[in-house]
């Protein structure tokens, strides 16, 4: 296998309504950026991934359209999507790109314009999972037993909050905590200039002020959605140590996904529910991630981990899955502060998805976010000690869909 | 190429308007018709790439309900939004990686649940075009097929013959939707008319169908099999968008023909490959393909169909199983014409089959007046 490098990272700041860029101007920004850090021209770029949740922003194969933005005529382009684990997934599909040896230097984006659409597309879009299935069952007539599995799963929210309830009730870990992490990560957020919600001094009693939605969820808990784009350059070892001072290699991947964390399996007939924070397709395609990096104990060898969390549980939940807390111990973690930018094992110094989701370049954002912290790029969120090898994740789909990336500041 | 890759296994499902059928049964289908072509078993496979899009299939994440049916679960996978061929490109890219050994390759579009031409306009540009409402994949087909015409001299009746000739094709296809064995050029030519010049049997028919392929490296394909089908090379290219490209030439296939024709040695693509898969969804289009993959000069598309070159009997047989216009079930078109051409070179093709096929040809395209193209060769030993 070839060795493969990030030699450049490119983000547009996030919000959630960018009214001062239209989609093509927003992953145009991102991809520009992205060369100008890389130092490569449009013209060296030999393969392209990108990918977004089409129905999102309301355009169907939009890359045929943006393309000319990117400068993408005459050149392959890939277009993956997977939900929310999308970014990860051409992230992933940009590095076998280069791996195979058909490409030296790939540029892998993915964004996310929710404005665009009438609605947030985080809840328009998430319903559509399953109102298309539900009108083709109707079609051969399925009984209505399973409709209701579906629609009253109540899009992202009502798969996470099914989801955190089975974690708390697993780990011990209670409502205060997730208090905790959404204040954590609004704080770290305030120190990263591209994320969305910002809020400096964010504590724990400010978010338990904000309403109920679902329980265990507050306002204060959930993600916002967001307008943005993030691009990387990806290129084989021969161009990456000629062209980058500090390129960051990618050690380790996989995405497997996950069926039986589908949270409408049961109702559909397919293998019943056991534990919807079980997470298998988590914990084995960390394995495999961290088998491939030469990682024995992510615990010790892992220094800081950009976990896809759009509802805090999820932040506890998947650094457990991950490997980098032992089974139902990261709330006890967090209470001692090994999460934060001082702590053992930072998690999400940049906000995470918790303050900034652009759905399709959430899971992208991660692995950018842990190549900022190795390259020693992060700005004011840089974490004040060396950073050797980090894990990015994504989830998407009805945390069905995983995608784990090992980085490291050398390719052994 | 770093390491080679084979064809070793593939099915499809029985291309109808409406199938009468879920998604998730048909994908369950080819994906077990695929690994028992094969002789091999889920647990064999290290990796599976999917091909489906939100729009087409009417639902976000439209992967979320066949990742089981394909029997992705619990496996690496990811899904490749657009043409099946790219799925095939992505899982190639997979293995030549060195991390995984065996694919299963899946794509699939009903075409009977979302009218694909409805979606089509939400595919152009949001800003301005899709304000008019009047571009969709066939009116901008029209424009394309309009400008070639007019630019090379082409007349209605040799396109109708690009349409005589795969409808009749099809009908030796017992996989085909469109099949015709007594389609005349009056047929074709007083068909509906959607578009001036795009008829009803000058485009591809809306259809419901899947396909599945297992890719396999070298040491595991000749385990599987004694007559792998070997990927000798492979290209892909995007165009610019719709009003910054020629519409009259197929530029990005043009790209993609040569890179694949370099990485499998080939010089003369003529007296070189034997038998040609391509996706026209539009007859003209065929003419067009046949000038970018350099089988004739530019603009002589028309002197080959009309001497007969590209039939069965041909010198140079282009989509003896029907192509597009026999079929097509979007997202698997690309990855069926893979199918076809693996078909062709292991002798499988009943009722259709060309004798002493060593190399052959396998087209996908993807968006409107093919933005997208994306090439195969493939070799017997």
């Amino acid at each position: 296998m070839r060795n493969v490098a990030i030699i450049g990272c490119g983000q547009t700041k996030h919000s959630g309504r960018r009214r001062d860029v239209n989609l093509a101007e927003m992953v145009g920004d991102a991809v520009w950026n992205a060369l100008e850090d890389a130092q490569v021209g449009p013209h060296e770029v030999d393969a392209f991934t990108v990918g977004n949740m089409q129905g999102f922003g309301g355009v169907a194969q939009p890359e045929q359209w943006l393309g000319d933005w990117i400068g993408a005529p005459g050149k392959p382009v890939l277009r993956i999507a997977t939900g929310g684990s999308t970014g990860g997934c051409v992230a992933q599909a940009a590095f076998y790109a280069v791996a195979s040896g058909l490409y030296d230097i790939a540029v892998a984006t993915a964004w996310e314009k929710h404005s665009d659409s009438k609605e947030p597309g985080a809840t328009t879009g998430l319903a559509h999972v399953g109102l298309g299935n539900t009108l083709n069952m109707i079609n051969f007539g399925v009984s209505f037993k399973h409709l209701l599995s579906m629609v009253a799963a109540g899009a992202a929210a009502g798969v996470a909050c099914y989801q955190a309830m089975y974690y708390m009730h697993r780990s011990g870990c209670r409502v205060e905590h997730l208090d905790m992490v959404a204040a954590k990560d609004r704080r770290n957020a305030a120190n990263n200039k591209y994320a969305h919600l910002q809020w400096p001094g964010c504590t724990p009693e400010d978010i338990a002020k904000t309403k109920w939605v679902a329980y265990p969820f507050r306002y204060g808990h959930i993600c916002p959605a967001s307008d943005g784009a993030s691009a990387m350059v990806l290129a084989c070892e021969e161009v990456a140590r000629k062209r980058c001072k500090k390129p960051v290699w990618i050690k380790g991947l996989a995405a497997y996904s996950d069926e039986e964390n589908q949270i409408m399996s049961e109702g559909a007939g397919g293998i019943g529910i056991l534990d919807a924070s079980q997470q298998i397709g988590a914990t084995m395609s960390a394995i495999k991630a961290y088998k491939m990096a030469g990682i024995k104990d992510p615990q010790k060898e892992i220094d800081l981990a950009e976990i896809y969390q759009p509802f805090p549980s999820q932040e506890l939940m998947f650094a457990e899955r991950l490997g980098l807390f032992d089974e139902g111990t990261a709330w006890k973690a967090l209470e001692k502060g090994e999460t934060d930018i001082n702590g053992k094992m930072p998690c999400d110094l940049s906000g995470g998805v918790n303050a900034t989701n652009a759905i399709g370049s959430s899971a992208l954002q991660r692995i950018l976010e842990c190549a900022l912290q190795i390259m020693g790029k992060a700005e004011e969120h840089q974490v004040p000690k060396e950073v050797h090898n980090a894990v990015a994740h994504g989830w998407g789909g009805a945390t069905n869909y995983i995608a784990v990336t090992v980085l490291g500041d050398s390719p052994y | 190429m770093a390491r080679r890759v084979a064809i070793v296994g593939y099915a499809q499902s029985y291309h109808q308007h409406d199938m009468q059928m879920t998604r998730e049964d048909m994908v369950f289908e080819v994906a077990k018709g695929a690994l028992r072509n094969a002789g091999i078993s889920r647990e064999d496979v290290d990796t599976v790439i999917t091909a489906s899009t939100d729009f087409l299939d009417g639902r976000t994440i439209s992967n979320l309900y066949t990742s089981m049916a394909v029997g992705a679960y619990l496996k690496d996978e990811s899904k490749v939004e657009e043409d099946g061929a790219f799925a095939a490109y992505y899982a190639l890219m997979r293995i030549l990686s060195g991390v995984h050994d065996i694919a299963l390759v899946e794509a699939h579009t009903q075409g009977s649940v979302v009218n694909p031409h409805l979606v089509s306009n939400y595919t152009v540009d949001p800003l301005f075009e899709r304000q008019y409402g009047d571009l969709n994949d066939i009116s901008a087909a029209a424009l394309q097929a309009r400008m070639y015409m007019n630019k090379y001299d082409v007349s209605e009746e040799q396109v109708a013959t690009v349409s005589v000739k795969n409808l009749a094709n099809a009908a030796c296809n017992p996989h085909a939707h469109r099949r015709m064995p007594d389609v005349s050029i009056e047929v074709v030519l007083s068909s509906k008319l959607y578009y001036d010049p795009i008829r009803e049997l000058t485009m591809s028919p809306i259809s419901d169908g899947a396909c599945a392929l297992v890719l396999a490296c070298e040491e595991k394909a000749k385990e599987i099999t004694d007559n792998p089908v070997w990927i000798e090379g492979v290209g892909s290219c995007q165009d610019g968008y719709l009003r910054d490209r020629n519409l009259d030439k197929l530029d990005s296939l043009q790209i993609a023909a040569k890179d694949a024709y370099e990485m499998a040695g080939i010089t003369a693509p003529f007296a070189q490959i034997d038998v040609f898969e391509v996706s026209e969804k539009f007859a003209h289009e065929e003419l067009m393909i046949y000038e970018a993959l350099g089988l004739c000069r530019e603009g002589k598309g028309k002197t080959l169909i009309e001497k007969g070159m590209t039939e069965k009997d041909g010198e140079i047989p282009v989509n003896p199983s029907g192509g597009a216009l026999g079929a097509d079930p979007i997202c698997a078109t690309g990855l069926v014409r893979i199918m076809e051409t693996a078909k062709q070179i292991r002798g499988e093709a009943n009722g259709y089959q060309i004798p002493n096929v060593h190399r052959a040809l396998a087209h996908g395209q993807f968006g409107i007046c093919a933005q997208k193209n994306i090439v195969f060769i493939l070799g017997g030993e």
